[in-house]
């Protein structure tokens, strides 16, 4: 009853004119962001944080939150229609959604992300008002050595993320590894193979990789050869999802939806695993796995409805502990600041009209997102056939700008141009991008978590089999790498015994 | 045509002369460089403070986000700036005391690279501690310590953070010894200390006092020379027994080394002028943040007394954090 009466009040709150009105520029604003490769939700509050300083704090709390799921809406278009992921969360979203634009059928595909991410949003959303409290203490179980556990199995997942050959995936998720150990040491602040940049002492920015890699090197590798986006641009067909479709859909979407809200409430970084952990989960149930990467529907439903609805319940840890788990919400918990809110346990019985409000707005913002995006993807498929000689001189400028907005530096764009020069090489060498990106993001934090494992253990391994979260999730990693292994293993033998006979 | 080149020659001689009489300064948008993220307290110092510096400046203040490398990315960047009052720095006791100490090479030197212009905020540290750790005050901790040597986890916001740096003081003057855990950053450490992962923290006082308030940390003693208003329980080191760990963290202004007499005594008003406003003070207040706002040369001698008493604190400790 309690919940309803709050959720009353978080209704009257949202609804007013002004705080709709705010809602509104936030989802635009993040739309435009999120589609606009390179820019991202960080960069843009950052720049946005001084005009909130006017407003009524729900009013500026419920715009910076549009801005940044209505970027994550943003970030799908531009990873399906060009191959160009800003976002951790939407590299996955690229491997089978461009496939699917590659086919005509990127409607259906953005059609799809929009579709699913709706629904997560919605669920979601419920989640956090009528669980948020009890979900943050689960939260707080979760201590290096779970979150170690965590990160190898989201590293051993992205073995699945290859549909290629198994060596190139292993190597490349190796050399994520590696670029990711680029920077100043946690436990000791040395700083590793900066070769004397101070520009690089925090380590490599994703971003900075991700357009490299993806944008630069899709760029040039087309370049290579026209042909192929003609095609793209003629057979452009039914851009809404059919019954079949949509039938198609539901479990994905419903899995991911499940996968996202869990992950999510980790504040140490499990929001960024979402979209990973729910296209490896639909490539495992999957009946024919074989389709993954070359434009399955599933490949986009679930993991883009995991995203979203990790996006919205990683505000549990930030409401309700004040918490922050990405740098978008450590820049909420600065203008909740700036407001003159202390944000922790006390901002939800304290300041019950700011909790409720912005969490109303969330489900009211993802509503517009919907209503905003579906009739868009007619005016976003026709960008695919917009000629070359236009189209990537604005993507690079584009990226450059985004690039050079995340910390001011002109040093990130020279990286970006030499990441994108190595993208083109990996194209030419048949190495997948997407499992080197999740070695990037994995590394550092795998290493991070297990040195502080190890530092609070006093050096005693067994910490990571002796707690039962961490325990079950080696497991699941252990299974999870033979059943990826068992068919190649079996392959082998059969092929040698054939030699044999 | 003459006339054209007449009055370009005119136009160059005004701005060469222009340093000599800086009177009309501010004449265009002053920029901050923050060496660190939007959002924390550097940031938000900076951000407060130059809204109502704007009122008397005339100007727009442009507050310009240069992380990197513990901030010495974005100091050094202003150590090598014109030294005409456009470009300012807002950073951390990290940035002004603790980097010198810590690092060999480092792209600028804080007694000699900057004008040095007022301390704007402090904010005193706390120690705190799960609540289910057995210790309930300093005199209980101190002793828990001496019986466990090496074994209570002390997380702190980085290695070389002021809370870092404000443990291994601890441990000297109480002759105990702990483990430190690095974060990144004070968030995470916090989330940790909260979930009893760590043990104990020496946090910023404004950073935990919501938790403390909900019964999530256990409050032992705060690092400051008297009690805090909002918890007037909590005894300060001193009265706890233990001497020399009057610890604050404190954010500072400072401009290129050179600035023009009339530039810097212009910028100290305006900075003195808004840290005094009660609407600044009350909202640095609401944060936990206390208004210093102290002349360049009082900065300045507090400065050489930090950068002395840290480095003793890094040799004695034998902390390192270099390449």
């Amino acid at each position: 009853m309690e919940t309803l009466s709050n959720l009353w009040l978080g209704l009257e709150t949202a609804l007013t004119f002004w705080n709709l009105a705010y809602c509104m520029v936030g989802v635009l604003l993040g739309t435009a962001i999120g589609v606009l490769p390179g820019l991202g939700p960080t960069a843009t509050i950052a720049m946005l944080l001084p005009v909130t300083f006017g407003l009524p704090p729900v009013s500026a709390l419920i715009m910076l939150a549009g801005i940044y799921y209505g970027a994550q809406y943003g970030g799908s278009t531009t990873a399906i229609l060009v191959n160009l992921p800003g976002e951790s969360s939407s590299v996955v979203t690229a491997l089978d959604g461009y496939q699917m634009a590659r086919q005509g059928k990127a409607g259906k595909a953005l059609a799809t992300a929009a579709i699913g991410s709706f629904f997560a949003g919605t669920v979601a959303t419920v989640l956090l008002a009528v669980f948020a409290p009890p979900l943050a203490d689960l939260a707080l179980q979760f201590g290096p050595a779970e979150y170690f556990s965590l990160m190898v199995l989201g590293l051993v997942a992205s073995v699945v993320l290859a549909h290629g050959s198994l060596l190139h995936a292993f190597g490349m998720i190796i050399l994520g590894l590696m670029l990711g150990l680029i920077g100043t040491d946690v436990n000791s602040g040395t700083t590793r193979y900066t070769f004397g940049f101070p520009e690089i002492a925090d380590g490599i920015n994703f971003v900075v990789v991700a357009m490299g890699v993806f944008g630069l090197g899709e760029i040039i590798g087309n370049l290579a050869n026209e042909t192929t986006r003609t095609v793209m641009a003629k057979t452009v067909k039914g851009l809404m999802p059919t019954r079949e479709d949509l039938k198609q859909m539901a479990a994905p979407v419903l899995r991911g939806t499940v996968l996202g809200s869990m992950l999510g409430i980790l504040p140490g970084g499990g929001a960024m695993l979402a979209s990973f952990a729910a296209y490896t989960l639909e490539k495992k149930v999957s009946r024919h796995p074989e389709r993954f990467g070359k434009g399955a529907i599933e490949g986009v439903a679930g993991p883009e409805s995991a995203n979203n609805a990790g996006a919205q319940t990683s505000f549990i840890p930030m409401l309700t502990l004040g918490i922050p788990s990405n740098p978008v919400m450590a820049l909420m918990i600065g203008a909740m600041i700036m407001q003159g809110i202390q944000p922790g346990p006390s901002v939800m019985t304290e300041q019950p009209v700011l909790f409720w409000g912005l969490i109303v707005s969330m489900w009211i913002g993802n509503l517009f997102l919907l209503v905003l995006n579906l009739p868009l993807i007619g005016l976003w498929v026709r960008m695919i056939s917009v000629p070359y000689h236009f189209l990537y001189p604005a993507i690079l400028v584009f990226c450059a700008i985004g690039v050079f907005s995340l910390n001011n530096a002109t040093f990130d764009v020279y990286l970006m141009a030499m990441f994108g020069f190595l993208g083109y090489i990996f194209r030419k060498l048949d190495c997948e991008p997407a499992p080197m990106l999740l070695g990037f993001i994995l590394g550092p934090m795998m290493e991070e978590h297990l040195r502080r494992a190890m530092l609070i253990s006093k050096g005693d391994a067994t910490v990571f089999m002796s707690r039962p979260i961490s325990a079950t999730m080696l497991v699941l990693a252990l299974i999870l790498l033979a059943s990826v292994l068992a068919p190649t293993v079996r392959r082998k033998r059969e092929e040698a015994f054939q030699e044999e006979a | 045509m003459r006339a054209l080149k007449l009055l370009s020659a005119a136009a160059l001689g005004i701005a060469i002369s222009a340093p000599t009489f800086a009177a009309g300064y501010p004449e265009k948008p002053v920029t901050v460089v923050v060496p660190f993220p939007a959002g924390g307290a550097s940031d938000t110092t900076a951000r407060v403070t130059t809204q109502k510096m704007q009122e008397s400046l005339g100007q727009p203040i442009v507050v310009e986000n240069k992380p990197g490398a513990n901030g010495s990315l974005g100091a050094g960047q202003v150590a090598k700036a014109k030294a005409d009052g456009y470009t300012l720095i807002v950073g951390s006791i990290g940035v002004y005391a603790i980097n010198p100490v810590l690092y060999k090479s480092l792209p600028y030197d804080p007694t000699k690279d900057f004008d040095l212009l007022t301390v704007a905020v402090r904010t005193p540290n706390v120690l705190v501690a799960n609540p289910n750790f057995p210790a309930n005050n300093v005199k209980e901790f101190v002793e828990h310590l001496k019986k466990n040597p090496e074994k209570v986890t002390f997380a702190s916001s980085g290695a070389g953070s002021s809370d870092h740096l404000t443990a291994a003081l601890f441990w000297q003057k109480t002759g105990t010894t702990g483990v430190h855990v690095p974060y990144k950053g004070g968030a995470p450490a916090i989330t940790d200390l909260i979930g009893g992962h760590a043990d104990v923290s020496f946090q910023n006082l404004g950073a935990v006092s919501n938790h403390i308030k909900a019964g999530k940390l256990k409050l032992l003693a705060v690092t400051a020379e008297k009690r805090n208003p909002a918890f007037p329980d909590a005894p300060t080191m001193k009265e706890a027994g233990v001497e020399g760990v009057e610890v604050y963290s404190w954010q500072a202004v400072a401009a290129p080394k050179g600035l023009p007499a009339d530039v810097k005594s212009k910028l100290e008003q305006s900075l003195a002028g808004a840290l005094n406003s009660p609407d600044v003070k009350g909202k640095f207040n609401d944060i936990g943040f206390e208004v210093v706002a102290n002349t360049s040369g009082q900065f300045s001698e507090f400065l050489n007394q930090e950068i002395s008493r840290w480095k003793t604190v890094v040799e004695t400790g034998k902390i390192t954090a270099d390449q």
